[in-house]
């Protein structure tokens, strides 16, 4: 049954244990007050009601103390033996009011949430206007035409608690009824009413149980409130005790403060219950801890690249497990000189990008190894040293235009920020660099683009939009993620024309990151293949394309779609996918996927071979060339 | 613009029909006669029906609220039967000190929770972090009437910093800082509150738009961190924020009703209490359209303060 295996995959054995010690202690004093509660009358505990002042036994606001735990009240009353006969009426409303409207309320969300159409809209309807009403008027006027007796209160709270929970249900049900499972049991033909009680009645429990227990100190606090205004229960309750003793908070603050204190605890009992059995539905699986960590020594280049990588080894630690997005990746670039990354979606190929400059998602993330940009340690200089060279040297195009610009921010005051803080220019000077930077990327009508927002611009503009702000401060470097991917293919030339011709103009050394080859070819100088964190062929261009030696290249090269070839033949594909990032195998990382793959493929990492311009890491490299030397470029 | 605004107006007219309608039905089935009250048990029948005629609570009383929508068109509401007060002068000498609570309080809040919500979105999981949603929790778990209670216990009698009770409350242009002092304790105890909700909510706002494109490519372009939170990220993840402030503004001024009690302040919600046990058709009524229509105003300001804070609402593409 699909409802039943979901039910044991959101609550497994073991995570009841991860709710926590806040949890458990929540529970034990919940716990406290139900015995207490139960057990009020057997107890060696004075009578509420018992006045000191009559028996003797206590002194009016006398201090807490032996005689007394919580002191004594105005007429010598047992403040113990009040808070616990408080317990009664706090715990039977909270339970049956509780109950009452979770019961309705939830048949009336599941009804509406599964029935849709107009049901739907008239619960919504009358959910809506009686969520606006001033409850307190209500309260106030209901109470005091029929009387203050606990029936009462339990009918009113019920009322006005109804449609919270209506609204909450009803929500839970039309996200849940969207499930494979629920349209698979309609499907084999399961009645309506069987699919609400067996299919989704289970999956409800665990959101309602949780606003529920939330709903419990609601209902507590509430009737708190009445009480401290005057409108309280026939009955000794927190509230009243509260409201008692505020008038003597000056001379005998104990009568206020420890009815007080313990409806608190009680409340946050109830929130913590409420939010552990949440966090239960939905645990948590995005990691919280941002830190960036950098381990090992600096490598000097060889020779004055303007961007330099040695053996960078990213690693993000999530939840999950460390994860090894870049392991041990390594080139050298001058001015001038383009290098394609290409890899599938996951190799790790963006994470380079994003190590170079050290901007990353949520994570806590180590880097080791070495990245210079222009000559500047990225790793280890100053922060202030590598803002500024960021800001100066490098420049970054990323890949999807519709989320690379800021939506509240006008296109001007995007693309004149950087020269402002980094360029050294005034407003003024930056203002007409960036009409002169719009027109050079091929923006028309600069001046009224410049006022206007980024959702007013189409995504090819937006793309050019972003290549002119990164260009803002004349770098040296240029890191371009996938500028193409999101763009119609006519776009996708011009923005790779504009690309090229920029890197001509201002000499400029660039990274270019893609999935797709073909993109690469003709325009880089050299590409490096990425497989699971790894750089696992580089070469030059030329080469690589004629003479693949990794076999994951060759792969790669017979899944481009070859134009000579009649329309309809078959296109190649790599069956598989690439390993886990938190779990590599120990040897070749493409050996479960490759068709030469041997004992030696698995069990042992295969080095980086070949000659320095074109290396590669693989035990069955493709063919030889016939002669090494003189080829390329 | 201007048919949306129609369209907003008329629903408010229907909202304040219903409202002050069951205004006046819940309080005619709630026991009492005001005539009694004003008399005394003991007076003489004739006179206590000649009162009641002049009060007009002889007469049916769907006549009665029609009379009094016809004089509240002509922005006259009535006045209050026990002291013969007009219920304008009533709500004009209650109301200031409503509206100065609660824009202290939302002062208040705000001063806290942004740049605490800031800190813990810079660093998740760091101690501040930990720290500020610890107590963000704990607060929520607050009733009004402790919070206020523990504040008064610490600053008032313990520290003696504050009163205890607002009394002779000086104006704020007469004498600020006496002002000030008295409203300082019921306006934190509204403020922390508030922290509760607006911290949760705007860190987690926060790192949302922290996760966004735009916000890497800034970090990518060398800025620092505090630009890129204060100008790059803050806006876009205010939303949210400026929805609950809205709701809350308009939720005080019957919400700051427990700390108006506790702290002795002769406020709207104390005033709404009294009519409403007091039987003041009238005054309650006016009380209620008034609340109305500022909860329906100040959502309406909200919705037009989104346009300013995301451009792309203004378009009408989101």
């Amino acid at each position: 049954m699909a409802s039943v295996s979901r039910w044991r995959a959101v609550t497994p054995a073991g995570r009841a244990l991860r709710l926590g010690t806040a949890f458990w202690l929540s529970v034990a004093w919940i716990a406290l007050l139900v015995f207490l509660g139960v057990f009020e009358d057997v107890l060696p505990i004075r009578d509420a009601d018992a006045r000191g002042i009559r028996t003797g036994e206590v002194e009016r606001f006398e201090g807490p103390g032996w005689n007394a735990w919580f002191g004594g009240g105005p007429q010598g009353e047992d403040q113990l033996a009040r808070v616990v006969a408080g317990i009664r009426p706090a715990l039977t409303l909270g339970l049956v009011v509780t109950a009452l409207a979770a019961l309705v309320g939830g048949a009336l969300g599941v009804t509406a949430g599964y029935a849709r159409g107009r049901i739907d809209a008239v619960t919504t309807a009358a959910i809506d206007i009686a969520l606006a009403f001033p409850a307190l008027v209500l309260l106030i006027a209901v109470r005091s035409t029929f009387g203050n007796s606990l029936l009462v209160f339990i009918a009113i709270f019920t009322i006005t608690s109804i449609p919270p929970y209506a609204r909450i249900v009803r929500g839970a049900t039309l996200a849940l009824a969207e499930r494979e499972f629920v349209d698979a049991a309609r499907s084999m033909g399961a009645s309506t009413r069987r699919i609400l009680l067996k299919e989704l009645a289970p999956n409800l429990v665990l959101p309602v149980l949780s606003f529920a227990a939330i709903g419990f100190a609601v209902v507590i606090l509430t009737e708190g409130a009445l009480a401290f205004l005057g409108l309280s229960i026939d009955q000794v309750t927190w509230g009243a005790l509260i409201a008692e003793g505020t008038g003597e908070i000056r001379n005998h603050p104990h009568v206020a403060l420890v009815p007080a204190t313990v409806m608190f605890m009680t409340i946050l009992a109830f929130n913590l219950v409420g939010d552990g059995l949440r966090e239960l539905t939905a645990p948590r699986t995005v990691a919280t801890v941002r830190r960036l960590e950098v381990e090992g020594d600096r490598v000097a280049p060889v020779g004055e690249p303007v961007l330099h990588v040695h053996d960078l080894r990213t690693t993000l630690h999530t939840p999950a497990g460390p994860v090894h997005a870049v392991d041990g990746v390594g080139f050298d670039l001058s001015a001038g000189e383009a290098l394609g990354i290409v890899g599938e979606s996951g190799s790790g190929k963006t994470m380079v990008l994003r190590s170079i400059v050290g901007a990353f998602p949520l994570a806590g993330v180590t880097r080791a190894g070495t990245v210079d940009v222009c000559g500047v340690d990225m790793l280890r200089a100053p922060r202030a040293v590598v803002q500024h060279t960021l800001g100066t040297c490098v420049g970054m195009v990323s890949q999807n235009p519709l989320t690379a610009l800021n939506p509240t921010r006008r296109i001007e005051a995007q693309i004149v920020e950087p020269m402002v803080v980094h360029g050294g220019l005034d407003r003024k000077a930056a203002r007409s660099r960036a009409l002169e930077l719009m027109q050079h990327v091929g923006i028309p009508a600069p001046e009224r683009r410049l006022r206007e927002y980024p959702h007013q611009l189409s995504g090819g503009m937006r793309q050019r939009v972003t290549i002119a702000i990164a260009l803002a401060n004349r770098p040296q470097v240029l890191l371009a993620d996938e500028p193409t991917t999101a763009l119609d293919v006519t776009v996708q030339n011009q923005i790779l024309e504009l690309l090229g011709r920029l890197r001509r103009e201002e000499r400029m050394a660039m990274v270019l990151v893609t999935h797709d080859l073909a993109v690469v070819h003709g325009f880089t100088d050299r590409v490096a293949i990425m497989y699971a964190g790894q750089i696992v062929e580089q070469g030059p261009t030329e080469e690589i394309f004629s003479n693949p030696r990794h076999q994951y290249t060759i792969a790669l090269m017979g899944s481009i779609p070859d134009l000579d070839l009649p329309s309809h033949s078959r296109l190649k594909t790599i069956v598989g996918s690439p390993p886990s990032l938190t779990d590599l195998p120990p040897g070749c990382r493409f050996a479960e996927r490759c068709r030469f793959a041997d004992e030696r493929c698995r069990a042992e990492a295969p080095p980086a071979t070949g000659p320095a311009r074109h290396g590669y890491r693989c035990w069955h490299p493709g063919v030889e060339p016939p002669v090494e030397v003189g080829r390329g470029r | 613009m201007t048919a949306a605004i129609v369209r907003r107006l008329l629903r408010l007219a229907v909202i304040v029909l219903i409202v002050t309608f069951t205004t006046f039905l819940l309080l005619d089935a709630t026991p009492g006669d005001p005539a009694v009250w004003k008399l005394g048990i003991n007076a003489d029948p004739e006179l206590l029906a000649q009162t009641r005629a002049e009060l007009g609570l002889d007469r049916p009383l769907l006549v009665r609220y029609l009379d009094w929508l016809g004089d509240a068109a002509r922005l006259d509401f009535g006045e209050s039967f026990f002291t013969e007060v007009s219920s304008w002068t009533l709500i004009r000498r209650a109301l200031p000190k409503t509206i100065e609570l609660m824009v202290l309080a939302e002062i208040m809040a705000l001063a806290i929770s942004v740049p605490l919500a800031i800190a813990a979105a810079r660093r998740p999981g760091s101690w501040i972090d930990r720290w500020s949603s610890g107590s963000a929790f704990a607060l929520l778990a607050l009733p009004a009437f402790i919070l206020a209670l523990y504040l008064s216990y610490v600053f008032a009698v313990r520290l003696g910093w504050f009163p205890t009770i607002v009394t002779d409350l000086p104006g704020l242009n007469e004498d600020p800082l006496e002002n000030l002092r008295q409203m300082f304790l019921p306006a934190l105890t509204l403020a922390l509150n508030l922290v509760a909700v607006y911290l949760r909510l705007l860190r987690s706002d926060l790192i949302d738009t922290l996760q966004e494109d735009y916000v890497m490519l800034a970090q990518a372009r060398g800025l620092g961190d505090r630009r890129i939170m204060w100008r790059h990220v803050l806006r876009p993840s205010s939303l949210n924020l400026t929805t609950a402030i809205g709701l809350n503004v308009a939720g005080l001024i019957g919400g700051a009703l427990i700390v108006e009690r506790f702290f002795a302040i002769n406020g709207i919600g104390q005033l709404l209490i009294v009519s409403i046990v007091g039987k003041e058709f009238f005054v309650a009524s006016a009380i209620v359209l008034l609340l109305t229509v500022a909860y329906v105003v100040v959502n309406f300001c909200v919705d037009l303060l989104y346009s300013v804070l995301d451009p792309r609402i203004r378009s009408g593409i989101r």
